[in-house]
């Protein structure tokens, strides 16, 4: 797919919860297309709906209601199957938490996302290595989670997202457990990373360092768009 | 590989958690394969114990009891009734004076038969004689006391001079014919009789002849027949009387064993058979000969070719046997006709072995003995299984009974233990699991990778287990508790001693089998598979966005 063509194109999507008797309306009638090659980011207070919203772009979740094209396909009417597969070769995600697997270390934790593609004995481990080398990360790959910084753990989430070489990152608050310097690397690496492989990333956050970052920002206030204003 | 590397790591850097499931598993495991061992262990000590008439070829066993309506084959003057009970069993009564001097030390074994009378020996061949029987032998089952003593002084002796006796009796008056007769008589001897006595000149009556004495032995030739008898005088001898004094005090020590007469003509069927030969040989010639059983032998510290001195009579041991309990066993056996003279019960038996000619026939044969000999007792085999009683038997029922039930139940909590540790690891991993469907992973590649995270420990607890089990296995051959079973014949009419109590005493052991060692291992692995596909699937059926809201 060429960069400017729609890769997301949503239509009246939304999404509930049921939170003890309350009904929560997280997303709530969105409409909204992304092009391939784009970096959006979503922003607005925390409950605004951006998780939820790209989370069901990453078909990590389904819609009550409407419906959402990937690349001309109907997500919604998917079998589970079939979003594993897509989520395997299209989607690279990055969490707040960093959503590390705590007993396996940096280059295994990459190996991970590599090993449901095929990839064995030394191919698998070169290709992890060169993608924690990419994110500068390569000397740690020995490490556990837990012996390295929040910086340090993002980048192994960030070359476990790019293991499957997507076409589209989704990026949960990144760099909501780093300090601001950190953050800023994160965010420069994700663009970085998405300018050199032509990669889509929508980015969820509330901080404005990195909105402001993002050539394309979408404003959410309660489930819905605000605003999405080209920059 | 990849998945097996995420599987070890795992299992190592959770190592608590891993350490808990296996040996939950192992746990469950080890007990399975005990109880099972255990299980296995009383069925072999319930067959050698408990299988009683099996080893010997008897189908039947015909005693006679004491019968309360004096009725009953034997022959005796009280037809089986309680005059023959006490009369067999006169010889319990001890004849102090029989033994030996005052002072001197004795040793005498006393027989009785208890309250299983004796009868004669031809009723063996009576009962041979019935369709359906293939085999009969006799035998002789007796309570013996071995006493041993010094005999005390029990009676005294008293000199008793000779004495006179005179009887007198009034007699009937004489009638006229008989003073005729007496006169004419005494008159052929010359004797008148004069007038009747005037007053104050005496009596008239006898008057001697003229000149001539009064002849008493005329007189007594001329009374008649009756009235000679009444005139008699008799004289005792003078004799030595003995009295047996009030109980005489006595350092009498008395052991009790069981002895029993074996047809050894018929080794194959009776009391004891030579496949019940431990050590040594049986009978070879009906002489003084003697088989012990094993445990009277190691009670009594005496093995083949030792001497038994039963009242003066010298017996060999030629083996040692081992009878199956609950038949009619005894502690010393002897050739049939040995003991029948040594217990003076000469052509007497008091038990009939019978072995019919197959098993369908038993029933039958059983009714036409008892038919054939009223008031016969006929146990069958099963009949004196159930005679015996003891920890064995309470065991093995309690092993019959529950066994299954508690291996199953065991096994279904190491289950349940397997299940909820996976289940509770599962569900603090549902995050990480969210995460791998995340980026990529499909929910069977999920659930295998938990099920063989499951697997793994699994085994791991099933090795364990098995481990554990059979050093526990061999903890309980080693250590393990002893078991009694015990089989009594005879009733307690005459107190304890007429109660034949024949006891076997066993060391219980667990036996592993292949089999066992496997239905551990299978128990274990197929815990490892249940515990990590309920685990997997719960966790896998998780929408992803789901699974990444859980906070760990």
């Amino acid at each position: 797919m060429s960069e400017g063509e729609t890769l997301f194109d949503l239509r009246g999507v939304s999404r509930s919860y049921r939170r003890g008797d309350t009904v929560v309306h997280a997303v709530d009638a969105v409409d909204l297309t992304i092009g391939a090659g784009e970096f959006v980011a979503l922003e607005g207070p925390s409950g605004s709906g951006k998780t939820t919203l790209l989370q069901l772009l990453g078909t990590l979740d389904r819609p009550d209601a409407g419906e959402i094209f990937f690349e001309g396909r109907p997500l919604h009417t998917l079998g589970d199957g079939a979003l594993a597969e897509l989520r395997l070769n299209a989607f690279g995600f990055v969490f707040q938490q960093f959503n590390l697997i705590q007993t396996l270390t940096a280059l295994e934790n990459v190996e991970a996302a590599l090993a449901p593609h095929g990839l064995r004995g030394e191919s698998l481990r070169i290709r992890a290595h060169n993608l924690l080398d990419e994110v500068g990360l390569a000397p740690r790959e020995t490490h556990l989670p837990v012996h390295l910084s929040g910086g340090e753990q993002q980048r192994v989430a960030i070359a476990r997202a790019l293991a499957n070489e997507p076409r589209v990152i989704l990026a949960d608050e990144p760099t909501g457990n780093l300090d601001s310097k950190t953050g800023l690397d994160v965010v420069e690496l994700l663009a970085g990373l998405g300018e050199r492989h032509g990669t889509t990333i929508v980015v969820a956050t509330h901080d404005a360092t990195l909105a402001a970052r993002a050539p394309r920002r979408v404003a959410m206030r309660d489930g819905s768009i605000a605003d999405a204003v080209p920059v | 590989m990849f998945y097996l590397r995420y599987l070890r790591s795992e299992l190592l850097r959770r190592r608590a958690r891993t350490a808990l499931t296996v040996a939950g598993l192992a746990l469950g495991v080890a007990l399975v394969i005990t109880i099972s061992g255990l299980s296995r262990g009383l069925d072999r000590a319930q067959k050698t114990a408990l299988d009683p008439l099996s080893g010997i070829g008897t189908d039947l066993t015909v005693t006679r009891g004491v019968q309360t309506d004096s009725t009953g084959f034997g022959g005796g003057p009280g037809g089986g009734g309680f005059r023959d009970l006490i009369q067999s069993n006169q010889s319990v009564l001890t004849d102090l004076s029989k033994l030996g001097n005052p002072g001197e030390h004795f040793v005498h074994d006393f027989f009785l038969p208890g309250t299983q009378l004796t009868f004669p020996a031809s009723q063996g061949a009576s009962v041979k004689s019935l369709p359906g029987v293939a085999a009969v032998s006799e035998g002789l089952l007796l309570i013996a006391e071995h006493q041993e003593g010094t005999v005390p002084k029990i009676v005294a002796q008293f000199k008793q001079a000779a004495k006179t006796f005179r009887i007198r009796r009034r007699i009937t008056p004489l009638t006229a014919a008989e003073q005729q007769s007496i006169q004419a008589c005494l008159a052929k001897h010359g004797v008148t009789f004069g007038a009747p006595p005037q007053q104050g000149q005496g009596g008239g009556g006898f008057s001697r002849g003229r000149g001539r004495r009064f002849d008493r032995g005329a007189f007594q030739q001329c009374l008649p027949a009756r009235l000679r008898t009444f005139i008699t005088t008799f004289r005792t001898p003078q004799q030595t009387l003995k009295q047996v004094l009030d109980p005489p005090q006595t350092d009498i020590k008395t052991t009790p064993y069981t002895i029993g007469g074996v047809d050894e003509t018929q080794p194959d069927i009776g009391l004891v058979t030579r496949k019940q030969v431990t050590s040594g040989t049986y009978f070879t010639t009906g002489g003084h000969e003697a088989l012990l059983a094993t445990s009277y032998a190691a009670k009594q510290k005496l093995g083949v070719g030792s001497k038994l001195d039963l009242n003066g009579k010298t017996f060999t041991v030629m083996g040692l046997v081992s009878p199956p309990l609950g038949g009619q066993t005894a502690d010393v056996y002897l050739p049939l006709q040995q003991l029948q003279s040594l217990a003076h019960q000469k052509n007497a038996a008091n038990v009939i072995l019978v072995r019919a000619d197959n098993g369908s026939s038993v029933g039958k044969v059983q009714s036409e003995i008892k038919q054939r000999l009223g008031g016969a007792q006929v146990a069958t085999a099963k009949d004196v299984a159930d005679r015996v009683t003891g920890s064995l038997v309470d065991a093995a029922s309690l092993s019959h009974n529950l066994g299954l039930v508690l291996e199953i139940v065991v096994a279904a909590a190491a289950f349940l233990i397997a299940v909820l540790l996976t289940l509770s690891s599962v569900g603090k991993r549902v995050r990480e699991l969210g995460t791998l469907k995340a980026i990529g992973w499909t929910q069977r590649l999920v659930v295998r990778q938990v099920v063989g995270e499951s697997l793994a420990q699994g085994v791991l607890g099933g090795v364990l287990g098995i481990g554990l089990g059979v050093v526990a296995a061999v903890a309980i051959g080693a250590f393990g508790p002893t078991l009694t079973a015990s089989s009594s014949t005879g009733s307690s009419l005459l107190g304890a001693a007429a109660v034949r109590t024949a006891r076997e005493t066993l060391s219980l052991h667990a036996p592993l089998t292949v089999a066992i060692i496997l239905l551990g291992l299978v128990l274990a692995i197929a815990g490892g598979l249940i515990a990590g596909a309920a685990g997997g699937l719960r966790a896998a059926r998780l929408r992803p966005a789901e699974a990444l809201r859980r906070v760990e």
